[in-house]
């Protein structure tokens, strides 16, 4: 397997750290299969795509730039996707691990014949032979499986912030050009009529430096306004177990884990939280982790490099008390 | 309005990391004193569907499982919360089955139980997190696919499905028939059986479809990831030591945790 297709979806603003990601996992595989990497962009994104793709190491950019793709619509994204990775002789087709990627991904390789692998951690080419060595972590990260693809085609989504972005080369060159498309507006069997964005807990969880995160141990959103004091004073965010948006205390957007945000700061301060595995599988990119839970025993203490064991109730309290006093000694 | 809910049973995903242990050579979890339970999504997708079939007022639900005998336990849970037909696919006449596997016996089941407006599963099961039988089993009905739907509603002809994305909501409108996957919210929570209704599903007989019944060879099953070797499954080392910050009192264990986070340079 030698062509890589790295497959962008169309947002507005310039190229985030989620394509970033597939661009550089697909530079990686490729790197190990000694093959080439062709960013395929769907949709009309902003014209700096083009160079960033190539900044981050795409040989060849295809923009697919139809009409009928103004914004996402599952079944023309994957019939553009599908399209394009026939034209590109698509062997690997790295998806984002976004909303539309991972709605997309089983579709695209259900129609191409393909394999399909998602929440992947780890995809190592092997150029003597052509396969790809694929790590996913399975039964909510307490185990890991390895799976070898010899054949392609394959569809593949990377858990994000597993793969860190490759340096990127400002002014690379890459050949550009222009992918049609044959689209039926006909195809398209869904409209989404409202989009609403949720108000995150401080800045964007993806990239936030500090997180201050709850559990159900709080009891309640009066939990969570203690929390989102604390993060204040830090500058942080906060974020949230399954558990805690289970109960409606926060949005679902602040979940953390498995099947929430990944996210990789330098503090993640967990309150309340158990430290479930599918739970910590959220948090592997935090540098420093640092536990408030009552019980001891609690899983997350085998997580953390520090701890406290106490009642939330009186030792956040305190520690705002202990930031103040900190802040207004160094003068800040 | 017929809705279909595919559920899978697993091995609880709760069982701390310290009891988890996995057979090497089967490539699979070791079951030991662990319970079996309902995949929280597909729980999370046949509340979905009790809602929608609750705020219509009329409509028929059939709960759908791909699993061995002991699969009948997470049917009867189905029954318990009033689904009106419960189904078990055999999975013992299908070795090795994938997501792939999965959908096409789910796709033709659904066949069979025609017309069914909407199917339900979850985002991923809650062991292997395939994250594919959705959309595979769509494509395999050549039915559009909606995933991540906390919430579904009449609206009019269609459906007005509320489903999550990176940033917020999105409500995406969809005629049926369609496959759906469903994402846990606080407004999708599974509800508590009633004992009556736990006796009652005690009672049913839950019929199993195998390859006769489904009109379908276990070998035309292997789709593209049969192709994949599945070559190791292991539990990866963690080794941390936690340092516990004491003291006499929570303000005493402040100041150390203040110490700390001044130490690590993020105060
Ligand atoms: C397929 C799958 C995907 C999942 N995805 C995710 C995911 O993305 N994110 C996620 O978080 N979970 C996920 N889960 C759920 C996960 O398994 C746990 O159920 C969840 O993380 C538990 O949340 P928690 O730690 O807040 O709650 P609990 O496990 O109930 O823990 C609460 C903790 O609070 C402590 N506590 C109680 N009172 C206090 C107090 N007053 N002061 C201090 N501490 C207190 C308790 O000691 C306890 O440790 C997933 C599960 C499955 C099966």
């Amino acid at each position: 397997m030698k062509n890589v297709v790295a497959l962008l979806i169309a947002a507005p603003g310039s190229l985030r750290r989620t394509e970033a990601e597939v661009l550089s996992a697909a530079r990686r595989l490729a790197d190990g299969l000694g093959g080439r990497v062709t960013a395929v962009i769907l949709g009309a994104a902003d014209e700096s795509w083009t160079a960033d793709a190539a900044a981050y190491g795409a040989e060849r950019v295809a923009r697919v730039e139809h009409a009928a793709l103004g914004s996402y619509q599952a079944e023309l994204a994957v019939e553009a996707a599908r399209q394009a990775c026939l034209a590109l002789q698509a062997e690997v087709c790295f998806v984002p691990s976004s909303t539309y990627g991972l709605e997309l991904a089983p579709v695209l390789a259900q129609k191409l014949g393909a394999a399909v692998v998602a929440d992947v951690t780890a995809a190592a080419g092997d150029a003597a032979t052509g396969a790809v060595k694929i790590t996913k972590p399975v039964y909510g990260g307490k185990a890991n499986s390895e799976l070898i693809a010899r054949q392609a085609p394959l569809v593949l989504a990377m858990r994000s912030r597993a793969v860190a972005p490759v340096e990127k080369k400002a002014g690379a060159a890459a050949e550009v050009m222009k992918l049609d498309v044959q689209l039926d507006a006909a195809l398209a069997k869904s409209t989404i009529v409202e989009r609403k964005t949720e108000a995150a807990g401080g800045a964007r969880l993806e990239d936030a430096r500090i997180i201050v995160s709850g559990g159900r141990g709080l009891g309640g959103r009066e939990g969570f306004a203690l929390l989102e004091e604390l993060a204040g004073l830090l500058g942080g965010s906060v974020g949230a177990s399954r558990a805690a948006c289970d109960q409606g205390w926060v949005p679902a957007s602040w979940q953390i884990g498995q099947t929430g945000k990944k996210v990789a700061p330098e503090l993640y301060l967990a309150v309340g939280i158990s430290g479930a595995s599918q739970h910590l599988v959220g948090i592997g990119g935090a540098k420093h982790i640092v536990a408030v839970n009552k019980d001891e025993k609690a899983p997350i203490f085998q997580a953390a490099e520090a701890g406290v064991v106490e009642d939330f109730k009186t030792f956040i309290p305190a520690l705002i008390q202990a930031v103040k006093k900190h802040k207004a000694a160094e003068g800040k | 309005m017929h809705l279909v809910v595919c559920l899978k049973q697993i091995l609880d995903p709760e069982l701390p990391p310290g009891e988890f242990r996995v057979d090497a050579q089967k490539k699979e979890a070791v079951r030991g004193s662990a319970s079996l339970v309902i995949s929280v999504f597909d729980e999370n997708a046949l509340e979905t569907a009790l809602q929608l079939r609750d705020a219509a007022g009329q409509g028929k639900i059939t709960a759908l499982c791909v699993g061995p005998e002991s699969a009948v336990d997470a049917l009867r849970r189905a029954l318990s919360l009033r689904v009106d037909e419960a189904i078990r696919i055999r999975e013992e006449e299908f070795p090795a089955l994938d997501g792939f596997g999965t959908a096409r016996l789910l796709a033709a089941a659904v066949r069979k139980l025609e017309p069914a407006d909407l199917v339900f599963c979850g985002r991923e099961a809650g062991d292997w997190h395939g994250a594919m039988v959705g959309g595979l089993l769509a494509g395999e009905l050549q039915r559009p696919f909606v995933s991540l739907v906390a919430g579904a509603q009449r609206a009019g002809e269609k459906y007005a499905l509320r489903r999550q994305t990176d940033e917020g909501w999105e409500t995406v409108e969809c005629a049926a028939p369609a496959v759906v996957s469903v994402t846990n919210d606080d407004a999708n929570q599974p509800r508590i059986p009633k004992v009556k209704d736990n006796m009652m599903a005690f009672r049913r007989q839950i019929p199993a479809w195998g390859a006769a019944e489904l009109g379908v060879a276990a070998a035309s099953l292997a789709g593209p990831n049969a192709a994949l070797e599945f070559a190791s499954l292991y539990v990866p080392k963690s080794e941390r030591q936690c340092q516990v910050l004491g003291g006499e009192n929570a303000e005493e264990k402040a100041a150390q945790m203040a110490k700390k986070l001044a130490e690590i340079q993020v105060l």
